[in-house]
């Protein structure tokens, strides 16, 4: 029994009056109790269930997206971390690379200098003998022209200088010198 | 011309028989030649021909040449051909010619001697030196 109804049952003091005031009436009471309750049940039945069966999936769906999302967060991170890692090797990798290729370069500069260093000894070298040569072979023909020169010019003095009687003196020479 | 063994042996005694004393009798070459051409033996051109050939190494081996720059004087003339009978015994014949152009000095060739004495000859080898 309600609290009312026994204050109305009381039938004194002011709960009793106050039930009075507000026309407080037993079955009216327990037939809205009923209808609440059925209402409430009928409620509970067809439309809070499947409103709380739909928000407790929404709820699962939404912990799932969020334990995804954190999975896929950390997923990220390992792959971010993987990736700097990857980053990192690849950097030392092509340092590693970049030095090997410096230092190969270095030393094919180094031979290809030697090369043309050599080739270029070889010019010079190749030069200077020719240069001799044809030294030498101009200094054969100044020489030669110079023996030429020198014996016409010999030729057209001694021609003019020699008299008659000089000539039969160098005959005369050459016929001792034969006989002799 | 083939010459053969026997036309060489031919012309050779012929060659000899043409000598007297080692010295080339020229009439003897000219009976010689005379005579064979009316008999004309056997191959006698081939003779012939050889046999010119000895005449013509005779006569250059016993032919002096003899240039002179000026005229040679008699006194010079008989003194080279002293000397070069002495040394190339008799039967020479000597030409002498007259060559400006040696300059001075001698130039003797017999056969195929040369003795060259003349101041052309050495400006030539002086030339050379250079």
């Amino acid at each position: 029994m309600s609290p009312l109804l026994i204050f109305a049952a009381a039938d004194a003091g002011p709960i009793g009056q106050i039930a009075k005031t507000f026309g407080a009436n037993v079955p009216a009471l327990i037939a809205n109790t009923i209808s609440f309750v059925l209402v409430a049940l009928v409620l509970k039945k067809w439309a809070i269930g499947p409103i709380q069966a739909t928000l407790e999936e929404r709820r699962k769906t939404i912990a799932l997206g969020l334990s995804n999302a954190a999975q896929a967060k950390s997923e990220l991170a390992g792959a971010q971390q993987k990736s700097q890692e990857l980053l990192v090797a690849t950097g030392l990798q092509t340092t590693r690379i970049i030095e090997e290729a410096r230092v190969a370069a270095a030393k094919l500069t180094e031979v290809e200098i030697q090369r043309a260093v050599t080739a270029a000894a070889d010019i010079i070298a190749k030069a200077k003998q020719a240069n001799e040569a044809e030294l030498n072979r101009m200094r054969l023909e100044l020489r030669k022209e110079v023996g030429r020169l020198v014996v016409a010019a010999s030729v057209q003095v001694t021609g003019k200088m020699l008299t008659a009687e000089d000539r039969q003196r160098l005959a005369q020479e050459t016929q001792q010198q034969f006989s002799a | 011309m083939k010459i053969g063994k026997q036309a060489r042996r031919d012309a050779k005694d012929l060659f000899l028989a043409c000598r007297r004393e080692e010295i080339l009798d020229s009439n003897r070459v000219r009976q010689t030649v005379t005579q064979v051409l009316a008999a004309k033996p056997r191959n006698y051109l081939a003779v012939l021909s050889h046999f010119q050939r000895l005449i013509q190494i005779e006569i250059e081996a016993h032919t002096v040449r003899i240039e002179n720059s000026v005229p040679t004087s008699d006194a010079l003339m008989a003194e080279l051909k002293a000397s070069l009978t002495r040394r190339y015994g008799p039967g020479l014949e000597f030409e002498f010619h007259v060559d400006p152009s040696l300059i001075g000095g001698l130039r003797i060739q017999i056969g195929s001697d040369v003795y060259d004495g003349t101041v052309k000859s050495r400006l030539t080898a002086l030339e050379s030196s250079f």
